[in-house]
């Protein structure tokens, strides 16, 4: 592993810290103020690793929930991450680490490694891919533990951080997703998907939209290629 | 806490790392099969295009505001436009975001005077 590669990936993965530290910190006051102790919090978010899940998983615990019924919702809720590891295997070398760097395999960390593998050489790939993983995940074990220690306190002195610094996220994914508006039908696709991801999430099923929209795009993708129009133009 | 939430947090964890690690070994060997050298040709058409779609999906879902008011999605619009500004000026990483936030933050700060 590359010590360079390892930095690069770490650079990149900085602008995660603004979604991870203050989610990670709701997530930590909402299981303390739920009844866990703060190192079971901390021990979710080292082994779970799934933000939304994890809230899912408190919430539906103190509701009095039946445990299978909670991993039941937990993995559904996670299953969108199937076709995250394959879509980055090509880019991936033969060294036997790759399935266990998995666990760190977030939404973010998906759509950065989607965009910045390709772009490097592969045997910084592994280094690159290791840093960026690792402060994401840190960040948000971390993020747990403030949370959970003194999220209170630090809400209340600072309300602005916590609804100003998630902004980090939909900034990176616009970074990241620009640069695929290559032509009309890809422009049309993308910017349709955004569309019903949003109106699914603001219809207060946040948790399908991603994959829903997702898929809704795929089909209106290969909709829209069977026409020629959209085939012809290609932007610069 | 007690054996029979330690085990679903067990189990949760065991499934989610099954749900990230499997398809990436299926695909692996998959690739393997057909060839070593055109790998990106390789995978499934389906999935080259469900991979940007799903990144689609992350930012039209990240970019609903937490608390809906005139001056969240006013930043919204205002800390995108600056991001994508930004991004074409430097085709970087890190200084749209940067200056994204800094942005929103901005309107966010703002707008709670003048909203």
């Amino acid at each position: 592993m590359r010590a360079h590669a390892f930095w690069k990936g770490v650079r990149d993965a900085v602008p995660l810290l603004g979604g991870y530290i203050p989610v990670g910190m709701s997530f930590g006051l909402i299981a303390v103020q739920a009844g866990f102790n703060v190192w079971i919090a901390v021990v979710m978010s080292l082994v779970i690793y799934a933000g939304a899940s994890q809230f899912l998983f408190v919430a539906m615990l103190t509701s009095g929930a039946p445990l299978w019924l909670v991993i039941v919702m937990t993995l559904l809720i996670n299953a969108r991450h199937v076709v995250y590891g394959p879509n980055i295997a090509p880019w991936l070398t033969s060294s036997r680490w790759w399935p266990w760097m998995m666990h760190g395999l977030t939404d973010q960390i998906f759509a950065l490694a989607h965009v910045r593998l390709p772009q490097m050489p592969e045997q910084e790939r592994l280094g690159w891919f290791a840093g960026a993983a690792l402060l994401a995940w840190i960040s948000w074990i971390a993020g747990t533990a403030f949370g959970g220690i003194a999220g209170a306190e630090l809400t209340q002195r600072w309300p602005m951080l916590e609804s100003v610094l998630p902004f980090a996220l939909p900034a990176m994914f616009l970074v990241l997703l620009t640069p695929r508006f290559t032509s009309r039908l890809w422009a049309v696709t993308l910017i349709t998907t955004m569309l019903v991801a949003a109106i699914l999430a603001l219809a207060g099923i946040k948790n399908s939209a991603i994959p829903l929209g997702a898929l809704c795009g795929a089909l209106l993708f290969y909709v829209l290629k069977s026409t020629t129009r959209f085939e012809e133009v290609k932007y610069g | 806490m007690d054996n029979a939430t330690g085990w679903a947090i067990a189990a949760a964890a065991v499934g989610t790392l099954l749900l990230r690690v499997f398809p990436l070994i299926w695909m692996r060997h998959h690739l393997q099969q057909k060839s070593d050298v055109n790998a990106v040709e390789n995978i499934p058409a389906w999935l080259s295009v469900l991979g940007p779609t799903m990144i689609a999906a992350l930012l039209g879902v990240s970019l609903v505001p937490g608390h809906i008011n005139a001056s969240t999605v006013c930043a919204t619009v205002v800390g995108s436009v600056a991001t994508l500004l930004v991004w074409r000026w430097q085709k970087s990483l890190g200084w749209p975001i940067f200056s994204g936030v800094v942005v929103y933050g901005l309107v966010v700060y703002l707008g709670a005077y003048f909203l």
